[in-house]
């Protein structure tokens, strides 16, 4: 009788060992399955067709050709001055600015020159690929 | 009888307490379920251009990448042009995630232009991916 009594209060714990085993899997499936993506980037933000009809304003516009060279107006210019160029253009509202490519130019110098518009203060950056 | 209630005592006491274990293992599951985004990734590693204006972009986001190649890829496969718009909506779910374009910098940007007006056709938030410049 004695025995029993001292047998109950051990038999009556809950087996916690399942639990622990399950809760490890969902942990390490977790952990696996997170992708820690930590994108940084650019949001260059245009208005569509219909908005921009009723902005009278011509885009300051930039072009790309496959020659590597950025143009803007027809002279060469460089990326350090692109920022300048669109806060001179800024008189009473942000200017919107077009990149013009070519086939050939580098989607790297595209982004950088819509970047430094962005830095400039453009309100919108579109990017219009030209035919060939 | 007194010996053997003693070795009963003992035994108990032997028992490693594992309350403060699942209490940090089940903190650490809910920090895991908490920080999920299952996000498809295009597959292939690119080389970010640089830009100082780059800003944090949403984690949860339909991602695509253009390779030096200028192949499209989406969740480890090349795919076309004219897909880009289906992919997107399947993506979304109508749930209106942001597109992130991963773009080589040595791809070709009439291309990435291209990516980008599909893009726009079913996402109001089209961004593309850069890297902060080594100061």
């Amino acid at each position: 009788m004695r025995r029993r009594l001292a047998q109950e209060p051990e038999s009556t714990e809950i087996n916690v060992s399942p639990l622990i085993d399950l809760v490890f899997i969902l942990l390490i499936f977790f952990i696996v399955a997170t992708s820690f993506v930590n994108e940084v980037g650019i949001t260059p933000k245009h208005k569509d067709t219909a908005s921009s009809s009723a902005n009278l304003e011509e885009p300051l516009a930039f072009d790309l050709p496959a020659s590597g060279q950025l143009l803007q107006d027809g002279s060469v210019i460089g990326l350090e001055q692109i920022a300048p160029l669109v806060r001179s253009r800024s008189t009473e509202k942000k200017p919107s600015v077009l990149v013009r490519v070519s086939p050939g130019a580098r989607a790297g110098l595209a982004t950088q020159v819509m970047d430094q518009a962005m830095l400039g203060g453009a309100q919108a950056v579109k990017l219009s690929p030209l035919a060939q | 009888m007194k010996r053997r209630n003693r070795q009963l005592e003992s035994n108990e006491s032997d028992a490693i307490n594992v309350s403060p274990l699942i209490d940090v293992v089940f903190i650490l599951l809910i920090f895991f379920i908490v920080s999920a985004t299952f996000v498809t990734l295009p597959g292939i590693e690119v080389t970010r251009p640089q830009a100082v204006t780059g800003k944090a972009l949403e984690k949860n986001a339909v991602i695509f990448a253009l390779s030096g190649e200028n192949e499209i890829k989406y969740a480890g496969s090349t795919v076309q042009m004219e897909e880009i718009p289906t992919l997107v909506e399947q993506a979304s779910k109508d749930r209106g995630k942001p597109v992130v374009i991963q773009v080589d910098r040595w791809a070709d940007a009439s291309i990435l232009a291209k990516i980008v007006a599909q893009a726009r056709k079913k996402s109001s938030e089209v961004s593309i991916a850069t890297r902060k410049p080594r100061a």
